[in-house]
């Protein structure tokens, strides 16, 4: 593994609901591809992956239900919910803007 | 998500711990599974894919709180918490839990006894239905409430007022009666009561019927209707008892119902008899022996029908001028006027516990203070290592929750125990027993009580350490402004404790004065070693004035010769025991001029000997005797003032008097004698008007005892009993006492006030001692440098003394001179309950600020003497 990355304090939910929205899964899963995805660079602090889904749950934007993992084990799933789905375009603008700003300060000088 | 699923979850994060808590475990294990398999797959050794998997993963646990903490469980795991940590402070000080749960458990206790006394008798129901349409009809004088209604006026506004539905008439005193036929002669309580009693009321017999219509009129047939008790008592809950005979007094009676359990109204009987028309106790309009109960027709209220009955009054009083001249009725909610006599008592007490509750609030006040003071630097250290404030002040909170309930459950415990033996002194026998007893919102009262109280001074403390600089506080140790405020804010609550004491002291002092005014009320008689009974011969058995005055005369005789017995006597009313039975004498040529004349006094018949047994002063003429015949003219002797009344200073031996006998013509009699006056029925109403006729011109069959006995008055009844039976084992003897019983017993309500406030004062008093005693010995350590620098500059231990108590005794100074007016304002509310004493007694307030000095100086002495045994030396080295 080479230089990874530290989640930026509030982006580990952007990330959930983006994985989320291509589909439903559960926890361990989650940390799965978000690693994959990030080609490695981001490593999801395990540990805080549930409070995160826990208050997201709580805040109504995934739902879970019962579901099956690949290997035929009752577990958990996360789907992403409608209001989940308008977060997400809501949280990936901001997120747009601010990497734009940043790349912006970064790119003079 | 939809409210109700927002609220379902809610509920499931405060309530449903377990589930959710299981289904994080679940789904955390399975994620380090899967680590733990992956880690194996990368070719770890089991134990170290594990490991691996668990550092990854970073603290099952710690995540686990972020989790619950997302949850906001963790504030009920904080509370808990806390509650534990509270118990485990409290268990490690004994002393200071004791102090407050005993001090704020007995404050609350007595709140909430008085509380459930309060509620029983002023808000509960009156067992009758329909009972808010019911009122009490008394007589009014000059529009001034008086208690019984004459029986012919009753009969009038029974059948003209429209506003009442119904109206009863019942004697509010009983009758007490011999019950003979089938087994033992049995002394029973009577009265008498209208048909329409039981009809106002709305109470039906278990068994049987009440009274008809016609069995209210003259020489109605002779019929009865028992208590459930006496059924049971005596008939053993027979249902064949109706139709049965029961003689009273001689006089056969014919059982037709049997009232339900608990039945009554103001006064226990055991029987109720019929009133008739024109009957006993019913003859005339200016015989006044009835209290009415009326039901107010549908939709009328109590100021309707008081002006309807007092167009009723007022067109009597223009036909019988002479009689209803000023006479009305006062009709009063019956709930209203059951309680009216024990409002000013009760509420008394009430004020009285709450004040209690006051300065018991002080001192737990003062010991939550003194220990904030003492956990400061403890709570300082916490607040450097990370607490917040908020968490800090929320644990303060907490235990002082811990403690409010803890004291409400001590004042609950204890409140049952009090609530009897204030019941125990205050008997409110017109309402009928009150049960001691909690009900819900006395247990909401206390639980509200105690938060509140513990609250409002557990909460300073909280607030002082959530202003407060750790730091300044870790350098300052003790020795900080903050205690000093801490001082002053005690110092106050001594102040306030001082002048609460002062008013309950100056109430108790008021009503223990009042009781000894009363105690020492000149009875016109020595009750010491008099023994009193009541003896019914039958009617039948003793027809005549003959044959009654033989068995009195013989028994009286008899009992003189018995050993241990000096004197003994026959009179109709025992004096202090049985009141009433007043009439109205004058001149005989007064009669018939000018309507109301004369004077009321109380008439008594009585044997020969009475004044001497009793010791009354013969002061002229002589004593009545066996000689003055029925058939020759009546005599009489006057009591010395009711003489001087009619005949204003001219010798009475020798002139007639006229005593109105609710006929035409007055009963003329001859004065043969004149006697002391003497005190008839309660000591507060004085020495009344009195006349006394030869029970030989006058013979009943109901005859009051009194003995003049030597030593023990237990052998003495013994020889009473043993005569009597002699004599005729068919009467029973009753109401076997000693005068000075008697006198006790009657003023046994004025008794138990003046008690039972003295003890609250008392407790109060003892609080504000220990409350004064804490601050000064606070005071005494904290200076105990500057006491070590003034002695060893060579000030004297009196010097250091007299520091000491002057400190103290300048907050009791205070706190009179704040008590003192607060007492003279409260003292309004035991004004009416006082005998001979006025409210502002400068004796008795004099009295209370001495007595609270003198131990308020005690509490002051004892840490002065502690600050005097300072070692200078001592003191420097602890600094």
């Amino acid at each position: 593994m080479t230089a990874r990355a530290d989640l930026l304090q509030g982006s580990l939910d952007l990330l959930i609901l983006k994985t989320l929205d291509l589909e439903p899964l559960h926890g361990w899963a989650i940390s799965k591809r978000i690693q994959l995805l990030s080609r490695g660079a981001l490593e999801v602090n395990q540990g805080s992956l549930y409070p995160a889904l826990y208050r997201l749950r709580d805040r109504g934007l995934v739902a879970s239900e019962q579901g099956e993992s690949e290997e035929g084990r009752r577990v958990k799933v996360y789907t992403l919910t409608r209001k989940g789905r308008q977060a997400l375009e809501r949280e990936r603008e901001s997120w747009r803007l601010f990497s734009g700003a940043v790349e912006a300060i970064l790119a003079t000088g | 998500m939809g409210g109700w699923r927002w609220f379902e979850r809610r509920l499931q994060i405060l309530f449903g711990r377990d589930g959710a808590e299981r289904e994080m475990d679940e789904e955390i294990r399975y994620h380090i599974e899967r680590e733990t398999q992956l880690n194996l797959a990368a070719g770890m050794s089991p134990a170290e894919a594990r490991r691996r998997a668990l550092v990854d993963f970073g603290g099952v646990e710690r995540h686990k709180e972020q989790v619950r903490d997302v949850r906001g469980a963790r504030i009920l795991d904080d509370l808990v918490q806390d509650a534990r940590v509270a118990l485990r402070g409290f268990l490690k000080e004994p002393s200071f839990t004791l102090a407050v749960l005993l001090t704020l458990g007995l404050g609350i206790g007595g709140n909430i006894a008085m509380f459930a006394i309060l509620q029983t008798s002023f808000f509960q129901a009156l067992p009758y239905p329909g009972s808010e349409r019911l009122v009490l009809g008394r007589v009014t004088w000059n529009g001034q409430v008086g208690e019984t209604v004459s029986g012919p006026d009753y009969f009038d506004y029974r059948e003209r007022a429209t506003s009442l539905e119904e109206l009863g008439a019942f004697t509010p005193f009983v009758l007490r009666s011999t019950l003979t036929g089938e087994g033992e002669p049995d002394r029973v309580a009577a009265i008498l009561a209208s048909p329409g009693y039981f009809a106002a009321l709305g109470v039906d017999p278990v068994l049987g019927r009440t009274f008809t219509p016609d069995e209210g009129e003259r020489d109605g047939p002779a019929v009865v209707v028992i208590s459930h008790g006496l059924w049971e008592r005596r008939f053993g809950g027979d249902p064949a008892v109706l139709g049965r005979a029961a003689t009273i007094n001689g006089t056969p009676y014919t059982i037709v119902g049997v009232m339900p359990a608990g039945f009554r109204l103001a006064v226990d009987t055991d029987v109720w008899l019929p009133m008739q028309r024109g009957g006993p106790w019913a003859q005339a309009r200016q015989f006044h022996n009835f209290v009415l109960v009326g039901r107010l027709a549908e939709g009328v209220t109590v100021t309707r029908a008081q002006e309807d009955v007092d167009r009723i009054s007022a067109s009597l009083a223009e036909s019988y001028p002479d009689t209803n001249r000023n006479k009305g009725l006062a009709l009063t909610p019956l709930h209203d006027a059951l309680v009216e006599r024990y409002e000013t008592t009760l509420l008394t007490l009430m004020a009285a516990v709450a004040v209690l509750l006051l300065i018991a609030c002080g001192n737990v006040a003062g010991l939550l203070l003194a220990r904030g003071s003492a956990r400061r630097s403890e709570l300082a250290v916490r607040s450097v290592i990370g607490a917040g404030r908020a968490r800090l002040a929320r644990q303060l909170i907490t235990e002082n929750a811990v403690l409010a309930v803890g004291a409400a459950g001590v004042g609950l415990a204890l409140a049952t125990w009090i609530q009897r033996g204030i019941l125990a002194f205050v008997s409110l026998e017109r309402l009928g027993p009150v049960e001691p007893r909690l009900s819900l919102a006395a247990v909401g009262f206390a639980l509200s009580l105690s938060a509140f109280s513990v609250m409002v001074f557990g909460v300073l403390p909280a607030v002082r350490v959530a202003r407060s600089d750790p730091a300044s506080e870790l350098r300052g140790g003790a020795r900080t402004a903050g205690s000093r405020v801490g001082t002053r804010v005690r110092s106050a609550l001594v102040v306030a404790q001082v002048a609460l004491t002062a008013v309950l002291l100056a109430a108790s002092g008021l009503l223990l004065r009042s009781f000894d005014e009363l105690r020492s009320v000149e009875l016109g008689f020595d009750p010491s070693d008099l023994l009193t009974a009541s003896v019914q011969i039958g009617a039948m058995k003793y027809p005549d004035p003959a044959s009654r005055t033989d068995f009195f005369r013989v028994l009286a005789e008899r009992l003189r010769a018995a050993p241990g017995v000096e004197a003994a006597a026959f009179v109709t009313h025992v004096p202090v025991r049985n009141p009433g039975g007043n009439v109205r004498v004058d001149l005989p040529e007064r009669f018939g001029t000018s309507g109301v004349f004369g004077q009321l006094a109380d008439q008594r018949s009585v044997l020969p000997g009475y004044f001497a047994t009793m010791g009354i002063p013969l002061m002229a003429g002589r004593d009545v005797a066996y000689t003055d015949a029925p058939d020759d003219p009546r005599v009489i002797v006057l009591g010395a003032s009711l003489a001087a009344a009619i005949f204003a200073g001219d010798d009475p031996v020798g002139r007639t008097v006229g005593v109105d006998a609710g006929e035409e013509e007055p009963v003329v009699l001859e004065v043969v004698g004149v006697v002391g006056d003497v005190v008839t029925g309660h000591p507060a109403n004085g020495a009344r008007y009195a006349m006394y006729v030869p029970y030989t011109q006058r013979a009943g069959t109901s005859m009051g005892l009194v003995v003049r006995a030597r030593g023990d008055m237990a052998s003495a009844s013994a020889t009473v009993r043993q005569a009597l039976r002699e004599m005729d084992p068919d009467v029973p003897l009753a109401e076997v006492g000693t005068l000075d019983g008697e006198v006790d017993r009657v003023l046994s309500s004025n008794k138990a006030i003046a008690v039972v406030l003295t003890l609250f004062a008392t407790t109060a008093l003892l609080l504000a001692a220990v409350g004064l005693y804490g601050v000064l010995a606070y005071q005494v350590a904290r200076r105990q440098h500057e006491i070590g620098i003034r002695m060893a500059l060579g000030a004297g231990l009196r010097s250091v003394v007299a520091s000491v108590v002057w400190g103290g005794l300048r907050l009791v100074a205070v706190g009179l001179i704040l008590g003192i007016p607060l007492a003279l304002w409260a003292s309004r509310l035991v004004q009416e309950m006082l005998f001979s004493v006025g409210a502002t007694d400068p004796v008795t307030y004099a009295g209370v600020a001495a007595f609270l000095a003198a131990v308020a100086t005690v509490a002051c002495l004892i840490p002065g003497y502690r600050a005097a045994r300072v070692d200078p030396v001592e003191a420097f080295r602890r600094e």
